[in-house]
């Protein structure tokens, strides 16, 4: 138990890891696993496993760094940082290093997004994500549960997880909302609208008919042309390009207009004291005692006695300073 | 214009149109994710070319319809880009979903859940066996569309060997640091060096040993192999300890049992020490020690699960015991209760939240807290074989109380109003106990009361 709540600590600078590997596929623009794992070999990640000496403590870590890294494939990342995190579970769980191997948790209601994230690769011919995928599941590397993680209603410090906005897909919404299936849907119902007033109205109505398709076509027309203007390299342009350029199309240039650094929220000092409530111990009788009734601005004046001292050792009577390890340094 | 004609209209054509809503894959997105939103795509069929309904009453009653219709067609457009409208179909009751983030999740159906698995899983993910890698090949192949040779390619691209690392030794933190996790790693290791003196934990020793044991055990008998696709439920059983020293650590055992499996089986497998508890006050006879427990004598129970008392009535001492607070609920505001048998009912059949507590009872008033933690299929490398089944994977020790005398006895007997003993009351093991209150002819020293006492440690 005890164990488990130390390695609970990890979960920031595991975070931060996973951030930092994830932003650097990112910056490669392709969701190929070849530029996945050469980033890998390059971070050594496969070293997180390393270190850690009882057989307890690794099976902990590792379900927690599991619990961490499966977020990542889940919306609403965008399709790029979720294949990043699909390759991220298949090394993780591939260097492990307890046996027998702690399984991929994946919930019901997540299995539903991860085979939309597949059908949406294999529409696309990203064979090496559907590979990784499929190797995984053959492997039987998934546990099919309820929950992604085991609830034990105890009083736990929840930790957020602070979705990182630049991995966040970002949909283009009004494209989404003025699709053809859903233009085709309102030019057959105008249509019929049409044909039965028609066919029960004599057509001396004076009511002015509002062509709809029309019109909801003009706006997401305008409002493509507005964003195309506003922005050269739209953000949903850029994914959807990634997301469309299948394997076997390595493409070798770097876009110019990418030179923007990427940003990453760091999980240090800032997030830290907000997730984590600092513990302090409350001042001792003899502190508040001074405090309130001595003078505070000076030390105190009282002095200890230790018979089995001599009197010139004052060493003797200083507290031994019991340093406990600070699993959180702010400035690390 | 009357309604009824209209309202007539409408039920006619709701039979014709089917307004269907597809629920966006995050069902709680508003929950979980903060910028979810749903999307709707409402699809109409099409009402039969021209024609125009036969039951039609009036014409104008039909375009007002029909322009209604298409108002609330387009505000169901114009709403689709807003988070606020999520519809549900039937099934998406049962996938389990949180209702407050990481503490317990809403109820679901446990058979329905498993159906619903078992809709969109190919029975090859979670069989037993593995499939040959060569029959693999073929069908990823054909279904991608692909050459043999692009996959050898595929293979040595994605082969596990290029996620390997630089370094050898696994055990020391390598010197060259880069990743965060194995900064703090080292900081930990080299404060850990400091100490002088580094006391392995016990406990974490022999952790999991319990869990260890079971894992991958196979049944010699084929027949006791649990199914594949079959689903094991954790529950987290806490003990009735009520002192306040025990507000930091909450005493549990862990037990896992199939969905195929019924309530009684698991109360069966649940170890608790007032089972074992004998009654009578044995002062003057001490020789004569009844050999019934508790156990036998008192065997009504029943959980508590989602305002349903299942009761265990196998045996015909076995008496409602449920039925106290229905009656007590009865005369205040709460909802009706319903009744049920534990032994009729399997798992399969039982509406659950997951991480929420419920409650067994038995013995009258011995409560235990019960947590189911975990529902999920069973897997290739679980304990697989079914006899063993409620199994027993995690129990908290508790520590035994020794004789007070000699302290090397495990108690058995408790004193109380014994003006011999220091403390009231007092344990004493059987041969300090006969020595200490009784002479050599076996008569009684002093005023005392003795009971038999069954240590909470003997389940270590």
């Amino acid at each position: 138990r005890r164990i488990e709540k130390l390695c609970e600590y990890y979960w920031a600078p595991f975070k931060s890891d996973c951030e930092e590997l994830l932003g650097r596929f990112q910056q490669t623009e392709s969701v190929r696993y070849e530029g996945f794992s050469a980033i890998w070999r390059e971070m050594d990640f496969s070293g997180v496993f390393f270190g850690t000496q009882s057989d307890h403590e690794k099976r902990y870590f590792t379900r927690l760094i599991f619990t961490i890294a499966y977020r990542y494939i889940l919306p609403p990342y965008s399709f790029q940082i979720r294949v990043g995190g699909l390759y991220m579970i298949y090394g993780l769980y591939n260097t492990q290093l307890i046996w027998p191997k702690e399984k991929i948790r994946i919930a019901l209601k997540d299995w539903y997004d991860v085979q939309k994230l597949i059908a949406d690769a294999k529409s696309c011919q990203h064979l090496d994500v559907v590979y990784i995928f499929k190797r995984l599941l053959s492997s039987k590397a998934f546990c099919f549960t309820a929950m992604p993680q085991k609830l034990t209603f105890e009083g736990r410090e929840r930790v957020q997880h602070n979705v990182n906005e630049e991995f966040r897909d970002h949909k283009n919404r009004v494209t989404e909302l003025a699709s053809i299936e859903m233009l085709e849907e309102i030019a057959n119902m105008h249509g019929h609208y049409e044909r039965l007033k028609k066919s029960s109205v004599p057509p001396s109505s004076g009511v002015t008919l509002l062509n709809l398709t029309y019109l909801v076509q003009k706006c997401a027309f305008e409002y493509q042309q507005w964003q195309d203007k506003i922005a050269s390299s739209s953000r949903a342009v850029m994914l959807a390009a990634i997301k469309s350029k299948s394997y076997g199309h390595v493409s070798k240039g770097t876009k110019s207009r990418r030179h923007r650094q990427v940003e990453m929220v760091t999980p240090g000092s800032g997030t830290d004291q907000a997730l984590f409530s600092q513990k302090r111990r409350p001042p001792s009788l003899r502190t508040r005692t001074w405090q309130n009734f001595g003078k505070p601005s000076e030390p105190e004046q009282t002095q200890e006695w230790l018979l089995s001292v001599m009197e010139e050792d004052k060493n003797a009577l200083k507290r031994k300073d019991i340093r406990r390890f600070k699993w959180r340094n702010n400035w690390l | 214009m009357g309604m009824t004609p209209l309202a007539a209209i409408i039920i006619s054509l709701q039979a014709k149109l089917t307004v269907k809503t597809t629920l966006p894959t995050n069902l709680s997105a508003k929950q979980e994710h903060a910028g979810g939103w749903g999307r709707c795509t409402v699809q109409l069929s099409s009402l039969g070319g021209d024609s125009v309904p036969k039951k039609l009453v009036t014409i104008e009653e039909e375009e007002e319809h029909c322009s209604r219709l298409r108002a609330n067609v387009v505000s169901r457009l114009v709403m689709a880009d807003s988070s606020a409208l999520i519809c549900e179909e039937n099934q998406h009751e049962n996938v389990p979903v949180y209702e407050f983030m990481d503490v317990n999740s809403k109820e679901f159906h446990i058979g329905a859940f498993r159906d619903l698995w078992l809709d969109v899983l190919n029975p090859k993910v979670y069989s037993y066996s593995d499939t040959a890698p060569e029959i693999e090949d073929v069908e990823f192949i054909e279904e991608m569309g692909i050459e043999s040779k692009t996959l050898e390619e595929l293979k040595s691209i994605c082969s596990v060997d290029s996620l390997r690392s630089g370094h050898e030794g696994t055990d020391n933190v390598p010197s060259d640091l880069h990743l965060s996790t194995l900064k703090l790693r080292k900081r930990r290791q080299d404060y850990k060096e400091t100490l002088t003196r580094y006391t392995v934990d016990r406990h974490e020793v022999y952790a999991n040993e319990m869990e260890m044991t079971s894992v991958g055990k196979k049944p010699d008998d084929l027949r006791d192999l649990i199914p594949e696709g079959e689903i094991i439920l954790t529950f987290n059983i806490m003990y009735p300890i009520l002192f306040r020293r025990f507000k930091f650590v909450r005493a549990y055992q862990t037990l896992h049992v199939l969905g195929s499996q019924k309530l009684s089986d698991l109360r069966d497998a649940i170890c608790c020490v007032s089972d074992l508890q004998v009654f009578g006050e044995f002062s003057n006879t001490p020789d004569m020690v009844p050999q019934f427990i508790s156990k036998d004598h008192y065997k009504s129970a029943f959980f508590f699960f989602n305002g349903t008392f299942f009761n265990d009535t196998r045996f015909p001492e076995c008496q409602d015991i449920s039925m106290t607070t229905q009656e007590w609920t009865r005369t205040r505001d709460f909802p009706e209760f319903k009744t049920a048998k534990m032994e009729d009912t399997s798992f399969y059949d039982l509406k659950m939240k997951v991480g929420f507590p419920y409650l067994y009872t038995h013995q009258g008033d011995c409560e235990h807290v019960v947590i189911l933690t975990d529902v999920r299929f069973v897997h290739q490398n679980d304990c697989l074989d079914i006899k063993l089944y409620p199994l027993i994977t995690h129990k908290h020790r508790v520590v035994t109380r020794k004789c007070s005398v000699c302290h090397l006895y495990i108690s058995r007997w408790i004193t109380t109003s014994d003006a011999l003993a220091p403390t009231d009351p007092c344990l004493f093991c059987d041969q300090c106990f006969r020595m200490f209150h009784y002479d050599d002819k076996g008569n009684k020293l002093g005023d005392f009361l003795a009971y038999a006492y069954v240590d909470p440690g003997t389940f270590n």
